[in-house]
Order: structure tokens, then sequence, then C-alpha cells
């Protein structure tokens, strides 16, 4: 029993840093139509930045601000330099992300080096519980709590405010939002830029559930990011959580039960969803 | 067949381009040998691909994946049991490879357009992690080792092994044209302008997409087994996303729905990527990043629509209106 315990808390622990990246990915495609394949490479950005930083400072809290930072600003520069060129060219804005996968793991190549990238974590929180016989890491349950602070906040942002409103009228229909006067660049440009803020944050706290991070995170997390978003449905934040939070969980218990078996968890969640409700499961069909 | 001046003047770009990728062995060293080969491999990719990507407008980003089912059923085949004789292991290589396509597109075809690709791309990193994982068949990341040339009852040279690509890779190459310029290729065309119109005329879209998805990753497969013993080594690497994303790149550099244009891509890619990997191969991935954007930015339409329009204004003054050689 305290197995599963710990299995399903560690489980929860990935699934919120799977939260924090899938929502932004979710948002993006939702409002602005763009699959930002970068979105795993933002993720990158932001660990070494972060990590990096949070070594040389001490401060946990100063690298996720300087990582979210960077993460916001490579985005910026894509989107504006790049995307806002192939506004409706779902294709073509595609491929410049894709490109900019290539482009942003051979920039941290060249400033790192090849190494992989031990995560930091404040000596405060480097101990751990016990549960039961087996432990549990202090910095885990920080992430979970974390979890439990920034969920209900993006939840209440979309659902509640004016900014949230004007964020699901574009989703719903940008040329109605357009007529009854809302301009959503100015929109489009900050969902953008908070993705990718809130991206590179969780690749700082998420390096240590990650157990490291090294020059392939962009792609892992970009695959695990589309199953959240296929399980959960797009652009929504209830979508994105139930969906990290399952497949968290879910690959936490079949690693522990099944082992190998468990990088598979997310493809199967993911078919079968496709199979039985094809617009995910808070998605609109 | 008859050809009257028009039709030979249009073939003779492609007549002049066989030509010389037939002598070219006498006149090159072994490493641009090795360059075309490859080109020639992934230009068969390409093709299949645009099937797909280009005909009837689904963006896959999983060909490399189909591709990587072949390369592994070839090298499983041949390395773990055995089998070595060409005309078994081959059919039945492209046989994984068609029910692989098939698994996929009935999951995939459930979605469109972006839809699509994202369903795609994680399915084919499906197929990645299984390469990955199941190490006691596919032998995990250092993948398969040691395929020989394939047997088909002659010794093989480089010189040798590049006359068979190459045969194949036309072969192939003129089998996909017939195939998509039959009445069943025609309505791929339909379904990409029109599918909701196509669907009114009493077409099964579904059915269409889906033979077309199947026989679009047969093909890719058969360039899986040309890679195997092209490379002698298949590793999981090799058929990933980055992989699937290089193949979509050529394609949109050769010109999406012009086919032979995938040939073309795959030419500009790996030149390219021979020429700077002789001055800086640490910064390749860099360079091919910037020419995905560049490609997206300023070369969309592809490069063989444009060679085709070049050609038309050579030849049309002197032959009166020639059709253009459109895909």
């Amino acid at each position: 029993m305290d197995v599963a315990i710990v299995s399903i808390l560690s489980g929860i622990s990935s699934g919120v840093v799977l939260f924090l990246v899938a929502a932004g990915l979710s948002f993006v495609l939702g409002l602005m139509g763009i699959v930002n394949i970068a979105h795993g490479a933002m993720v990158m950005t932001g660990a070494y930045a972060g990590i990096n930083v949070a070594k040389a400072s001490g401060s946990l809290i100063l690298g996720g601000l300087a990582g979210a930072l960077l993460s916001g600003l490579v985005a910026l520069l894509l989107e504006r330099g790049f995307l806002r060129n192939l506004y409706k060219l779902h294709l073509e804005q595609i491929l410049v992300t894709f490109g900019f996968v290539y482009i942003i793991a051979n920039i941290h190549l060249w400033v790192y080096g090849a190494w992989p990238l031990s995560a930091y974590v404040p000596p405060s929180l480097s101990g751990s519980v016990t549960i039961g016989q087996f432990s549990f890491s202090v910095f885990r349950i920080v992430i979970i709590v974390i979890g439990i602070v920034f969920c209900p906040i993006l939840w209440w942002v979309q659902d509640r405010t004016k900014i949230g409103a004007i964020i699901r009228a574009g989703m719903d229909d940008p040329e109605m939002a357009a007529v009854i006067g809302i301009n959503l660049r100015p929109i489009n440009i900050a969902v953008f830029f908070t993705a990718a803020c809130i991206a590179g944050f969780a690749g700082v706290i998420g390096a240590f559930p990650l157990g490291g991070v090294n020059l392939g995170l962009g792609q892992e997390m970009i695959f695990m990011a589309i199953a959240v978003v296929v399980v959960g449905g797009v652009g929504s934040i209830q979508g994105a959580f139930t969906g990290a939070l399952l497949i968290g969980v879910c690959t936490s218990l079949a690693g522990t039960y099944l082992s190998k078996a468990a990088i598979f968890v997310p493809y199967f969640l993911m078919i079968a969803i496709l199979i039985f409700r094809p617009q995910g499961l808070f998605g609109k069909s | 067949m008859k050809f009257n001046k028009g039709q030979l003047l249009v073939f003779t770009p492609a007549a002049v381009l066989v030509i010389i990728l037939v002598v070219a062995p006498a006149w090159v060293d072994i490493s641009i040998l090795s360059l075309l080969t490859k080109i020639l491999i992934f230009g068969l990719l390409a093709m299949s691909l645009d099937v797909v990507f280009g005909y009837i407008g689904l963006w896959s980003f999983c060909h490399a994946a189909l591709f990587g089912v072949a390369a592994y059923a070839n090298g499983i085949l041949i390395s773990r049991f055995d089998i070595t004789n060409f005309f078994l292991v081959a059919p039945l290589s492209i046989l994984a490879a068609a029910v692989a396509a098939a698994f996929l597109a009935w999951i995939a075809l459930r979605m469109s357009g972006i839809y699509f690709l994202l369903i795609t791309l994680a399915l084919g990193q499906m197929i990645f992690s299984v390469a990955f994982v199941w190490r006691k068949i596919t032998g995990g990341s250092q993948g398969l080792i040691n395929i020989p040339y394939p047997d088909i009852g002659i010794d093989f040279s480089s010189a040798g092994f590049y006359y068979f690509t190459l045969i194949i890779t036309l072969l192939c190459g003129i089998a996909l044209h017939r195939f998509l310029k039959s009445p069943f290729g025609y309505s791929l065309q339909g379904i990409r302008e029109n599918e909701t119109r196509m669907i009114a005329l009493g077409f099964n879209t579904w059915r269409h997409k889906f033979i077309a998805f199947v026989v679009s990753g047969a093909f890719a497969g058969m360039a899986g087994i040309l890679y195997t013993h092209y490379n002698g080594i298949i590793m999981p690497r090799g058929v990933d996303m980055a992989a699937s994303g290089l193949i979509v790149i050529m394609v949109l550099i050769g010109g999406a729905g012009t086919l032979w244009g995938g040939l073309i891509g795959a030419g500009v890619i790996y030149m390219l990527s021979y020429y700077v990997s002789l001055v800086t191969p640490e910064r390749w991935p860099l360079i091919l990043g910037a020419c995905f954007v560049a490609a997206v930015i300023f070369a969309r339409g592809g490069i063989y629509p444009q060679l085709c329009r070049l050609w038309n204004r050579v030849i049309t003054p002197k032959s009166g209106p020639a059709n253009p050689e459109e895909g």
C-alpha cells in the first residue's frame, strides 16, 4: 500500500510539471492555432539557464525567475521575429518552430556543452519524509504544492477575469471577437510569452523529478505535452490539469509495477482517448 | 510508346539527370558516391511521404518511423534470424511497414490538419520508443549493426549497391507516379482540394486516405530496407521525430505535391549536410534549423515547380506551348 502511495505522489509531482508545460502548449494551440514544437525547447532553455543561475546564487526562486524570463524572451523573439509573418499558415508555423528545436538545442550544446545538468535542490528542501518504510523527497512535495497554488490561479484567470474571457472568446471565434472590438494581437503575444515563461519555470523545478536535464529534454517534453493536450483536450486549464495528472500518475504506477512498459503509458492513454473521445476529455467537439 | 517532340523536350531534363546518375560512379570518389546513394534512399522516402503530404494534404510527421519499421524488420530478420535472401526479407519488411502504416492511419485519420500532424508525431515517437526499449530484439540505443549488402546472389561493391539503389528508387518513383496519375490518384487530389465535395460525389474519402497512407508507408519501408543495407547500422535515433521532420522539410524544399521534388529536396539537404560537415560538423544542426526557417519563409512552393517553370520558358518559344510538367 505504501508503495502505491509513494508511487502516486511521485506521479502527481511529475504531473504538476507536465501540467505547467502542457497548459501553455494547449492555450497557444487553442488561441493562435500554433503547435509550438519548440515549446519543449523552451522548457530546456529555462532549465539550463535557471539551474545555472540557481546554483550560482544559491536561490531557487532567483533561478526560477531567470529561467522563466529567458524562455519568455526566446519565445517573444520567435513570435515577433518569425511566427507573426506566418499568420494562419499552420504548417509553416509548425516547421519554423521545428527548426528552432534544432537551433536552440545546438546553441545549448555550444554554450553549456554536451554534459547533462543535475537539478538544483536548495539545501533546506533536500531532505525526505518517510511514508511507511519508504522515503519521499521534500522537493517533490514542494512541487506538488506549487501545482496546488498555480492551478487554481490559472483556472481563476481563465474563468473569472476579463483577460480570461477575452482569451476564451478568441478561441471560440476570433472573427466575432474582432468584430466586437477586441484586439487579439496583444493578447496572443501575451499568451505566447506567458506560456513560455511557465514552461521555463517548469524546467527549473521539473529537473528534479526528471532526474536532471540534457539536450534531449526539448524533444522529450514536447511529446509528453502533446500527449497531455490530446488526452485533456485543447485550450482549457482543467483539460491540461486532468491530462497531466492522469499521465503522470499512470506512468508512475506503471513504472512501479510494470517497469519498462511505463514509457508507453502516455501513448496508450492517447490512443484510447482518440478512439473513444477524439476531442479529449475536456475538449469541445 | 511514341512521344511527340513536345513530350520529348519535357522529358529531356529527367533523361539527362538519369544519365548523369548512371555515369556518376565513373567520375566521383567513394564518399560522393555514398552521398548520392543516401540522397536516392532519402529521396525515395521523401517521395513516399509526398503521396500523403502533398497530394492529400495529410501532414504526416511519422514517415521516419514507418521507414524505421521496415529498416528494423529487415535488420532483425537478417541479423537475428539469419534470413538473408533479399527477395524474401524485403517483402516481409515492406509488409511490416504497411501494417504499421495501417495501424497509424486507423488511429490518426480520426483527425485532420495540425491535429493529424500532432497524432502522427506522437505515434511515430511511440515506434521510436519500441526500438529504444525492446533491447533484446532491436538492440536498444546501440541498434542493430553489421547488416551486409542485400543478398540477391551477386557480390556488391559500393558502386554496385549505388546502381541497385538507383534502379529501385527509379522503379518506385515510376510506380508512385503511375499510382498518382491513376483515377485513384486524382481522387486524392480531389480530397485535398475539397473533401466535402468528394464525399458528396459519393467517394469514401476515409478509405482513399487510408489506402494512400498504407501505400505511402510501404514505399517508405522500401527506403528503410535500402537504408539498413546502405548504412549497415540502424539505430533508434534514425527513426525519431527529428528524422521525420527532416523528411517533411525535404518534401517542402523540393515542392509538396510534385512527387519528384522529394529527390531534389533530399539532394539539397544532404549536399548541404555533406559540405557543411566538412567545415563545421558540430554546427550542422544549427544550420539545419536555419534551413527549416529559410525554406518556410523563402522557398514556399519548393524548387521543383520553379525548375519546371524555368524549363518551360526555355523550350516554349521553339516548340509551341508545352504542357507544364505538373504534379
